[in-house]
């Protein structure tokens, strides 16, 4: 426990504390921005449908999801391949803590400086609530959908950083690691096979992101990306203890 | 306090290390000395448990290191040869972080601290970003991190690799003043160094323990035969026969580097210096210079590593690469022999092991 707060308080400041984090900062709320406003400015055409933006915002656009890919591998590229090639690793695995510890206190981090990145979006949140009648619980559901499936793509990008020494290809590696993650959104209508089917339809991040904004709370998609989540996380830490001393 | 039994390391088919064993009293400071590629970091790697071993155990203060890891590992300070520190970090930021991943309480952190700054005298740089330090003060941060949480044992690979001269000094007085409240391991491929630190010494050589004991028994066990320096003013071809004729004298060498310099070489137990002064007096030569040569560690530890190679050659009738160490066995066996350089050599070797 020890262990795994000092970790995630070191990483949550080398967040603020490097450029790294502010670029991506930057770029993220760039392009929520731009996605914002692309929303409101459809909607507002009287031809369009009946709906709120924030319906599009969560999941509905490939602004969405085409950040999410990219900041995953960004915020977890260097979050073991850095301590492999600086040789802190050596220090890190010797201090009396354990590889899971380490791991936890790595995976947190990340996933409290992708919760601040999110906070700003709130605004869009609270700016449209002045004009119309917003109804707050599928806008939870949405942003409780956002954490699972992050905190499954920053697991993921955790362990891809854990087997290399090279924060471009923990990018590169995790990035099409997750773009196989995402690929049933691609498949939904390209199946037939009824097994396939619902394999796709279980995994299916699109659609999940779909029903999270309208609101509702499938704890089967919660139960998949938790089980995800520890899956790699699990795989990390055993990953980093085989591979002590390399 | 730590114990080592029959520690084995394989990587793939090469034996890095093969069945070492030994233990380091409580408070005691025990040197390992090796050449380059000797097998001093993967034991040292194995001691912390960053490397599990091949075969072998490992208890440090009464904790397997297998089985009660985190407890073992709390007792050892370790300070790996290539420090390596979050480069981003202030000091004061990365030893508060080191103090709680050790385990340091709370309340207790900010005494640690004060304490370890005090100790290893980097006061001047404590809110500094690490990345701007210099070699000598990231040894320093290094070795305050090794020490804070009060480990019992203390594990230093090559503290002095890469410093200059004066760094050096500086470093070796601070590991001289932690010897007295802590055990310590210390491995060198520095002679001098290892002679004037420590209690015991261990000479690895190809995985394997070839000798060990105090530096003073290793003298007595290994040195050769009695040598003596003579400088004389005078006729050289006098000189030459006269310092022959000594009796006990068994070889007769010219130093090339001064003129009138000779190097007498005697039966192990002789002692040349009265007979030559004698001779010296008979024949009125006059006397500049007559000095005892003592075998310093590093004549035996040439003499051991080379003679083992000598031996593998003859085994495998292969010419096998030479990897004598930098320091060459100087004749006159001076103690701050070239003793500055650094080993980049080996660095790269580490990196891919």
């Amino acid at each position: 426990m020890r262990g795994m707060l000092a970790t995630m308080d070191r990483e949550l400041r080398a967040y603020f504390f490097s450029p790294l984090g502010w670029v991506v900062a930057t770029g993220f709320l760039f392009f929520q921005g731009l996605s914002f406003q692309t929303i409101v400015d459809f909607l507002t055409d009287p031809r369009a449908p009946g709906m709120t933006p924030l319906d599009f915002f969560f999941g509905g656009t490939l602004f969405y999801w085409l950040t999410l890919l990219f900041v995953a591998p960004v915020l977890t590229m260097r979050l073991l391949s850095e301590e492999r090639s600086q040789g802190t690793l050596e220090m890190l695995l010797t201090a009396p803590v354990t590889e899971t510890q380490v791991v936890l206190g790595k995976f947190f981090g990340a996933l409290a400086f992708y919760v601040f990145l999110w906070v700003p979006t709130l605004v869009y949140a609270l700016l449209l609530e002045r004009h119309l009648d917003l109804d707050w619980g599928p806008i939870g559901s949405a942003y409780l959908g956002t954490l699972g499936i992050g905190a499954l793509f920053l697991s993921v990008g955790i362990f891809v950083s854990g087997l290399t020494r090279s924060q471009i290809v923990a990018a590169i590696g995790s990035f099409a690691l997750l773009f196989l993650l995402f690929l049933p959104a691609f498949l939904e209508f390209l199946v037939n096979d009824p097994l396939l089917q619902s394999i796709v339809d279980y995994t299916n991040l699109y659609s999940h992101m779909d029903e999270f904004s309208k609101g509702i709370v499938d704890s089967r998609r919660l139960i998949y990306y938790l089980s995800g989540t520890v899956f790699f996380l699990f795989l990390t830490s055993r990953a980093l203890e085989a591979g002590k001393g390399r | 306090m730590l114990e080592a039994h029959g520690l084995t390391r394989r990587f793939g088919d090469f034996v890095a290390v093969r069945d070492v064993g030994f233990d380091i009293q409580e408070g005691e400071i025990l040197g390992m000395l090796g050449p380059n590629g000797a097998g001093k970091t993967t034991t040292i790697r194995m001691l912390t448990g960053y490397l599990p071993p091949t075969e072998g155990r490992i208890t440090v203060a009464g904790h397997d290191l297998e089985d009660d890891s985190l407890a073992a590992r709390k007792e050892i300070g370790y300070l790996p040869e290539n420090v390596a520190l979050y480069p981003e970090m202030r000091v004061e930021e990365y030893l508060r972080y080191r103090a709680r991943l050790e385990g340091v309480a709370g309340s207790e952190i900010d005494e640690a601290l004060d304490e370890v700054v005090g100790q290893t005298l980097i006061g001047e740089v404590r809110s500094q970003i690490i990345g701007t330090l210099s070699k000598g003060f990231r040894q320093r941060v290094g070795l305050a991190a090794a020490i804070l949480h009060r480990p019992r044992v203390l594990i230093l690979d090559e503290p002095t690799v890469g410093l200059d001269p004066k760094q050096i000094i500086a470093i070796r007085e601070l590991i001289r003043e932690l010897g007295e409240n802590h055990t310590l391991l210390l491995s060198s491929h520095i002679l001098p160094e290892v002679e004037h630190l420590c209690h015991r010494v261990l000479i690895i050589d190809k995985g394997r323990i070839v000798d060990q004991g105090t530096p003073a028994a290793l003298r007595e066990r290994w040195r050769g035969n009695s040598l003596v320096r003579v400088t004389l003013k005078g006729d050289p071809e006098d000189a030459s026969r006269g310092l022959g004729a000594v009796p006990g004298v068994v070889d007769v060498r010219r130093d090339d580097e001064s003129p009138g310099r000779w190097i007498l070489e005697g039966d192990r137990d002789a002692d040349l210096r009265e007979p030559v002064f004698r001779t010296a007096v008979d024949r009125g030569w006059v006397l500049l210079e007559l000095v005892e040569e003592k075998a310093s560690l590093e004549d035996i530890f040439v003499r051991l590593t080379t003679e083992e190679r000598v031996e593998a050659q003859a085994d495998d009738g292969s010419a096998e690469e030479s990897g004598l160490p930098e320091e060459s066995p100087g004749p006159t066996g001076s103690d701050e022999t070239a003793e500055g350089e650094t080993t980049e050599t080996e660095d790269e070797k580490e990196e891919t092991s």
